[in-house]
């Protein structure tokens, strides 16, 4: 129970109540046999080291080096994804947004915290939490900002709300001079905002 | 269902639970129709968020149909078609919204009404 | 229904203030959270729509107060109650004994 005192973090300090609840409810779940501890392991296991936005990175990236696979990916995103072997819950209906020198696209989810999760893993905290959920449909360039992300005049925002079953990815922009990369160093450029539409990938 | 265990959690999640159906409803709305979110306010589970509420938008693309979000909380599967709709930032926020912004919302088609 | 989780548009929040190098998890009671919510969602008593309807009845200044895994146990507790698979008197009691025992262990 040492953890009580010691969580500091701003939007994650629990009522001391909470920390107690989890343990009964895991304790009472285990005890009836309605949970098996070693697949709470495996879930956690799942979501802390192996699928995260390294997998999204690698869509962006093959969709940068190889136009058939762009076409398909905004197409059919959720075929496409799953031919690099990325799919299930939380990505089981796709669309990719792509964004261009004209459009730029950024998404939220205002009712809970919709995220697709076989590609970016599970959301960051201020994905999930009250301002950017306030904020991104009502004031997206000024949440951009915020972000670093600074868009010329010009460039048309769209926001995607994702209300239903539908689970968005953006493709940013490939950025200059990068093409002698590969697509693993593509990769290394793609990071989890840029996906989000909150910021733009890095520069080379 | 069984008690997941540890031996079918990679399965489990990659296999998720899909909410699209194979339902082959008519579609009441098309691409590039005007239409407006009705002013609903429903107690109970709902996906329709406020603030598209009485708006008028356009219908951006159609999903295809998914189970209906309001009655899959009251444990039915009633299959339903899904939208895109764009709304311009401003039809949603007056004049504090951002010129030639706008905002994609996914809303089924119980939630909207042809503004023709 | 309309409440505090319909936030689109709200004004006050403040700065969104991202964590730079953010752990998946904060604590480890946020691990035991997600995971028992996932597992409890794969025995099938209930959907997703359903879950979300329960974290969504969360008293909307307490939903304001608390983070998003808190919400989550929140509508975990609540699932399990209307269904059935516990009682809110065990939940009570298994909390306390807990409790007890941690504070026993303090003291040794």
């Amino acid at each position: 129970m040492n953890e009580l005192p010691m969580s500091h973090h701003k939007h994650n300090d629990p009522l001391p109540e909470t920390v107690l609840r989890v343990k009964a409810l895991e304790s009472l779940l285990v005890e009836k046999g309605l949970v098996d501890p070693a697949a709470l392991d495996a879930l956690i296991d799942t979501y802390e080291t192996k699928v995260g936005p390294r997998n999204g990175a690698r869509v962006v990236a093959r969709a940068w080096a190889d136009p058939a696979y762009r076409e398909r990916l905004l197409s059919d995103a959720s075929a496409a994804i799953a031919e690099l072997g990325f799919s299930g819950r939380q990505g089981e209906d796709m669309v990719v947004l792509e964004n261009t020198p004209q459009v730029h696209n950024m998404v939220v989810c205002t009712l809970c915290s919709c995220y697709p999760w076989p590609v970016l893993g599970l959301p960051p905290v201020w994905y999930k939490s009250a301002p950017y959920r306030a904020r991104a449909v009502a004031e997206p360039r000024a949440v951009l900002e915020e972000f670093g992300c600074s868009l010329p005049e010009d460039v048309e925002v769209r926001v995607w709300d994702s209300t239903a079953e539908v689970r968005y990815l953006v493709l940013p922009m490939r950025p200059r001079g990068t093409d002698a990369l590969n697509q693993a160093q593509l990769a290394e450029l793609v990071t989890r905002d840029s996906m989000i539409g909150t910021a733009l990938p890095r520069s080379p | 269902m069984p008690v997941l265990k540890a031996d079918n959690v990679a399965a489990v999640l990659r296999k998720g639970a899909s909410a699209r159906l194979a339902d082959p409803l008519p579609a009441r709305f098309a691409v590039g129709q005007t239409v407006h979110a009705l002013n609903i306010n429903p107690p109970t589970h709902t996906r329709i968020p406020r603030y598209v509420r009485g708006r008028r938008g356009v219908v951006h693309s159609d999903h295809g149909v998914f189970t209906f979000a309001d009655a899959h909380a009251r444990g039915e599967t009633v299959p339903e078609r899904l939208y895109s709709v764009r709304f311009s930032s401003e039809e949603l926020w007056g004049p504090q919204g951002s010129p030639g912004g706008s905002v994609y919302v996914d809303l089924f088609e119980s939630y909207l009404a042809s503004a023709t | 229904m309309n409440g505090a989780h319909d936030l689109g548009g709200m004004h006050g929040f403040g700065a969104i203030s991202p964590e730079p190098d953010e752990p998946v998890f904060h604590a480890d009671w946020e691990r035991r959270a997600f995971a028992i919510t996932l597992a409890m969602g794969a025995y099938g008593r209930w959907n997703l729509d359903m879950s979300r309807y329960a974290r969504e009845r969360m008293e909307p200044a307490e939903y304001l107060r608390t983070s998003y895994y808190e919400h989550w146990i929140h509508g975990l507790q609540l699932l399990l109650i209307e269904q059935g698979l516990l009682s809110a008197a065990e939940i009570e009691a298994r909390m306390q004994r807990i409790a007890a025992e941690t504070d026993a262990g303090a003291e040794s």
